[in-house]
């Protein structure tokens, strides 16, 4: 390598989604569609309850449980199909709520600059270092970490990335010609925001909710996997929990239809959600994709 | 925090006066964190008491098994337990038990919370500090690498790997490495860090079996937080690239390695530092997990416990006392700021 190839080679910026992003975005897209089909159709795809006696302990897969059976003779497969259920459900409505959150705060931040903007900040701040999961666990075990409940909490600790992310848009777009040409005109606050402002953060919440929608994936299971979660709704959290303090997991085989399974779902979907949001940071917030989570 | 970094002092006009240094900047980033902590403290202390139903509620109600009959019982049990003062002064005495390192009873063990939390904190210092450790050397030179090959085989093939690895949970990680390294290829302990009835016969045994344990849920934990930082320091250090010092040390003849980790390397320290700090309390909050799977003996498996048993006055002490270390870790981030980078600081 030369001198003159490190300087002049050129640097790769952010920009148009490029085929592999359109790839990715495309893949992750089919991956979450799978995981909706289990959500939607799980009850009846599943051939078990998820917790009813469907065979004997520590049943190998196949027969007619074709995943293999945990401790207690539950069937594996329909625990695994109605464990999209939590995950998805905690995706959707902690992502709803991160975004609306962080809109709310980061779009009053922007909007109302000087003293105000400053408090908000200020709080944002003291949120962002807040240990979050230690609190996640902390509220959840109070609170008795029903869907709802945790996503309301992970909404309440997630959401300074969101409002610190559309707050700096806001601020750019109220230098922009248009917004400044209908504050002349008398533009309200309210106008405002209706006709220039929320219109322009729309695609922006969108890349925004995907992360935070496979955040709240994660940290659902993590702490289902915990002890944290509601114990009548299945989950994989709670499968990988069950199956690691089975103490004699390791030394049966039973660890590749217990433990395997729910691991891979949950990376599955993870990486789904993941594909998709870089595919979508790339296309619908260009300049500001970022480098960091 | 917000960092302002003002442009950068220019070098043709020696006469250009730097802004007095004051203490005031190192005075608002303590007070910010002393607030974070306190609205933490008093979190935990509001949270059950705002929550539905009393804890003396099942003596008070004659249907319960311990429903005590006589109203003076009652009272005695309320004001052993300090219930009966009012919330004001119920939040004074638990502010200054604090202070004195008093966390309370644990329910489930039977022993003051601050004995079991000693006996665990070191563990999980050592396996998250070893992590941060690890990841940032590993990010640096993956970072650097990566930029200097941009576009190429070794850069795409590192983003590749990274990110796959960065959208991985803990927990997925370490049960994976468990599976594959102390079950399918029993190479190294499935649980534990230290071997049963350890009597080690010299520090370098104990040392070393210590390592052993470790390093499992150190990789479990570290790859995570390196992936994340290497990003980072790839952006940072292909930005770098374009400088005119860098032309310069190229034109000085200086040799790779210099150019490679002290001229542009350095430059990425800034972003680097900033996400070190962040990922403190990412660390803390992935071992947590990794200790579980490893049943490592850290604050992890305690919190588990804690949890299980629904054991709330030893879930606030681990939670505290994992605040108290994120925080400081944070702040000791912020406040190495100004000494990485001169020309951070601070409006106002």
């Amino acid at each position: 390598m030369t001198a003159t190839t490190v300087i002049r080679a050129p640097i790769p910026r952010s920009g148009p989604p490029t085929r592999q992003t359109h790839v990715a975005g495309i893949i992750g897209g089919l991956i979450i569609g799978f995981y909706f089909v289990l959500l939607l159709f799980g009850s009846r795809l599943a051939p078990f309850r998820a917790t009813e006696l469907a065979g004997s302990s520590l049943v190998a897969p196949g027969g007619a449980n074709r995943l293999g059976t945990n401790l207690l003779g539950q069937d594996i497969l329909s625990q695994l199909i109605l464990g999209a259920r939590a995950s998805l459900l905690v995706a959707v409505l902690a992502g709803v709520g991160t975004v609306l959150l962080g809109g709310i705060v980061g779009v009053a931040a922007g909007w109302f600059p000087g003293w105000f903007d400053g408090v908000l900040m200020r709080v944002t701040d003291l949120v962002l270092v807040v240990p979050k999961l230690p609190l996640l666990l902390l509220v959840g075990a109070l609170t008795g970490g029903s869907v709802l409940g945790l996503s309301v909490v992970i909404s309440l600790l997630f959401w300074p990335n969101a409002a610190r992310i559309l707050r700096s848009q806001v601020l750019s777009l109220r230098t922009r010609t248009h917004v400044r040409a209908a504050t002349g005109f008398g533009a309200g606050t309210w106008h405002q925001m209706r006709r220039h402002i929320l219109p322009d953060l729309a695609l922006l919440s969108i890349a925004e909710f995907i992360p935070a929608a496979g955040r709240a994936v994660a940290l659902q299971a993590g702490l289902a996997f915990l002890g944290v979660g509601d114990p009548t709704l299945p989950s994989w959290g709670g499968m990988i929990r069950d199956a690691v303090n089975f103490r004699a997991i390791f030394i049966t085989s039973a660890w590749k239809w217990w433990l395997a399974p729910p691991v891979i779902a949950l990376v599955g979907l993870i990486v789904g959600i993941t594909l998709l949001g870089a595919a979508a940071e790339r296309r619908l917030s260009p300049r500001l994709a970022r480098h960091t989570r | 925090m917000t960092q302002v970094l003002d442009p950068a002092p220019s070098l043709t006009d020696p006469g250009q006066r730097r802004p007095p240094r004051s203490r005031v900047p190192y005075l608002r980033t303590v007070g910010l964190y002393a607030l974070t902590l306190w609205a933490l403290v008093t979190l935990v202390f509001f949270l059950p008491r705002f929550m539905p139903g009393d804890p003396l509620r099942q003596l008070d109600d004659p249907d319960s098994g311990t429903f005590l009959h006589d109203p003076a019982e009652r009272d005695r049990v309320a004001a052993y337990y300090g219930l009966d003062k009012p919330l004001v002064s119920q939040y004074r005495t638990y502010l200054s038990d604090l202070r004195k390192g008093d966390f309370g009873w644990s329910i489930s063990q039977n022993q003051p919370v601050s004995t079991l939390l000693k006996k665990r904190l070191p563990w999980t210092l050592l396996l998250t500090g070893s992590a941060l450790a690890l990841s940032s050397m590993i990010s640096y030179f993956a970072g650097v690498t990566a930029a200097w090959h941009r576009g190429r085989f070794a850069d795409r093939a590192l983003i590749v790997v990274l990110s796959a690895t960065r959208a991985i949970p803990e927990y997925a990680m370490a049960a994976a490495l468990l599976i594959l390294f102390a079950v399918t290829y029993p190479v190294f302990p499935q649980a534990g860090a230290q071997r049963p009835f350890a009597n080690y016969a010299s520090p370098m045994d104990a040392v070393g079996d210590v390592l052993f344990h470790l390093a499992l849920p150190l990789i479990a934990l570290t790859v995570g937080l390196a992936a994340n930082k290497f990003l980072i320091v790839r952006n940072t250090v292909i930005s770098t690239l374009g400088e005119d010092y860098m032309v310069l040390a190229r034109a000085k003849g200086l040799s790779r390695r210099l150019l490679k980790y002290r001229h542009s390397g350095r430059n990425a320290l800034l972003p680097f530092v900033t996400a070190l700090g962040i990922q403190a309390g990412f660390a803390v909050g992935g071992s947590l997990f990794v200790e579980t799977i490893f049943n490592y003996p850290g604050m992890g498996t305690l919190v588990e416990r804690a949890v299980s048993a629904r054991d709330y006055p030893l879930l606030q002490g681990c939670f505290i006392l994992l605040a108290v270390v994120v925080l400081i870790a944070n702040l000791a981030v912020e406040l190495t700021y100004s000494k990485l980078d001169p020309r951070v600081r601070r409006r106002r």
